[in-house]
């Protein structure tokens, strides 16, 4: 299998253990939402996917292969990104140099100036503010920004959290467009947290339900979305 | 004394020193910036990277300038990267207060090193004082002008680093948002490596202008450590450019000063202006970072 697996992660902070076994699994080009009320340790699952926090047990695998131990940038030279929640954009650095960031992982300058370009294509929304610094953009452009400077090394996988979290309806629509047009062009794989299930579901294939830190329920997203016990419990009735 | 030239005078004095202190502030605040903590042994890379000039033209080596300056340098550069790695990458998650002190002892240690090693005494590296160029009543010798000129190429170099290069924009990637630099795939080892060393760099070729303009001692660390503190703060600190402004401003204030009080005081001017600025902004050594 080409996708990426987290299998009976066991993770937390400190003393505190917030996920008990919690697997989820997301197969090559599927969109996979992890939905859940607050504090069921949805970020967590995404962060130790990632390696952020370091698993304490329960194994990661991408594309067959165990990669707990990694740390985050060497995910990244696999093929694997992370647009964390909230401040996701570096401010200081403008539009231009957020992308040239993104990306690090590849050898010459060269390289990077063509993978800029072919974003611009596809993001053409930043293309006017290159020159400005990120810290300038709305909310919605930097999400954009975060999705884009991802995009620069072409990765296979994207974990987003909560990638409509504070956003204007109509740049919530615009995120979720442009996610659906990367995993549509190049079958990249997407795994998002998400706290507006509604509009999460609505574009994924499949979808879990992270309840106390295990995965409860799994199943496709149209069916999550009608399933009577996750609308009363997570859509609000 | 013709009053206009004097003024002038004070004013190219003031700018001299300025560039140096830009130097050194801009080293420190680049650390700042990058590991966010005031490294007050900065003060110490400053006065070996005098030394290390020193001992390289010296009895037994007494190596050609241009062989020593990069042996100095390079030791200068060795000897930050040292420090961090001795003292400060066990200590990265700790809080503030331990770095701060950690840092206080190391440069205790560092500037009794060097007394140990050369003695207290004032040095000089032995080049003859030639006469100084005049023009509009103003005098400036070669070597002054070699430490504007010096100062400026540093100046662009940290420029074209930090906005043109891979790495130092990877620099500020990180001073700007560490999770989200190693998130993005950038090793922050490396870059925290680099930086290390472009400060030391800065430190030492600073330090070496400085003991060509006035002379070596191992106390120079210390004075010149306060000097670029209250210049980074003056600017920001963590602020690359805010550090550069505020050096050309300690050095203007200094010399312009001197037209009014004695010029033993001169030292105390950036004392007074650091301490008013630590009044109204305590939170730069206390608190979390400003930005």
């Amino acid at each position: 299998m080409k996708g990426m697996e987290g299998r009976d992660i066991v993770a937390g902070y400190g003393k505190i253990e917030v996920l008990h076994g919690a697997s989820v699994r997301a197969g090559q080009g599927e969109i996979v939402c992890i939905i859940g009320p607050n504090g069921s340790g949805k970020s967590t699952l995404l962060k130790s996917l990632f390696g952020l926090i370091m698993p304490r047990e329960g194994a990661v695998l991408f594309a067959g292969r165990d990669i707990t131990r990694l740390a985050p940038e060497e995910k990244v030279r696999l093929g694997i990104a992370f647009i964390p929640q909230g401040r996701n954009v570096f401010t200081s650095l403008t539009v231009r140099e957020n992308l040239e960031m993104g990306g690090t992982p590849l050898d010459h300058e060269r390289e990077v100036r063509r993978a800029i370009d072919e974003v611009l294509e596809a993001y053409p929304l930043l293309k006017d503010k290159l020159r400005y610094p990120a810290g300038n953009l709305s909310g919605g452009e930097k999400q954009l920004l975060a999705l884009a400077r991802a995009d620069m090394v072409k990765p296979q996988v994207i974990l987003m959290d909560e990638p409509s979290i504070g956003l204007a309806p109509r740049m919530i629509e615009e995120v979720y467009e442009q996610i659906k047009a990367i995993n549509a062009k190049r079958s990249v794989t997407f795994l998002i947290v998400e706290q507006n299930a509604r509009k999460a579901l609505s574009i994924a294939h499949r979808g879990y339900v992270l309840d106390l830190g295990v995965t409860r329920i799994e199943d496709s997203g149209a069916e999550l979305l009608n399933n009577e016990e996750v609308k009363k419990l997570y859509l609000g009735g | 004394m013709d009053s206009l030239p004097y003024y002038l005078q004070t004013v190219v004095n003031g700018i001299l020193a300025g560039c140096i202190y830009a130097l050194f502030a801009m080293g420190l605040t680049l650390i700042y910036g990058v590991l966010n903590f005031v490294n007050f042994a900065h003060g110490e890379l400053i006065m070996w990277g005098a030394y290390f000039l020193y001992l390289a033209m010296a009895e037994p080596f007494a190596l050609p300038l241009y062989a020593a300056v990069p042996l100095a340098l390079g030791m200068t550069a060795l000897l930050g990267a040292a420090m961090d790695f001795a003292l400060f990458k066990p200590l990265r998650k700790a809080n503030r207060l331990t770095l701060l002190i950690a840092a206080i002892g190391l440069s205790f240690f560092l500037r009794n090193a060097a007394q140990l090693f050369w003695g207290a005494q004032v040095r000089t590296y032995g080049f003859e004082i030639r006469q100084g160029y005049r023009w509009l009543g103003v005098s400036l010798t070669p070597q002054q002008l070699a430490i504007i000129a010096i100062s400026l190429i540093c100046i662009c170099g940290v420029y074209l680093l930090f906005f043109k290069s891979r790495m130092g924009k990877s620099m500020r990637a990180l001073a700007d948002n560490l999770d989200l630099a190693r998130i993005s795939g950038i090793h922050t080892g490396k870059v925290i490596l680099s930086a290390w060393i472009i400060s030391s760099l800065l430190a030492g070729v600073g330090g070496i202008l400085m003991a060509l303009d006035t002379n070596l001692n191992p106390e120079m660390g210390v004075v010149n450590l306060i000097k670029a503190f209250a210049a980074t703060l003056i600017g920001g600190v963590g602020n690359l450019w805010g550090a550069l402004i505020g050096g050309l401003i300690i050095g203007l204030a200094e010399n312009i000063a001197v037209l009014f009080i004695s010029p033993g005081y001169k030292d105390a001017v950036a004392f007074v202006i650091m301490v008013i600025i630590l009044l109204a902004r305590p939170y730069v050594v206390t608190d979390k970072r400003t930005d």
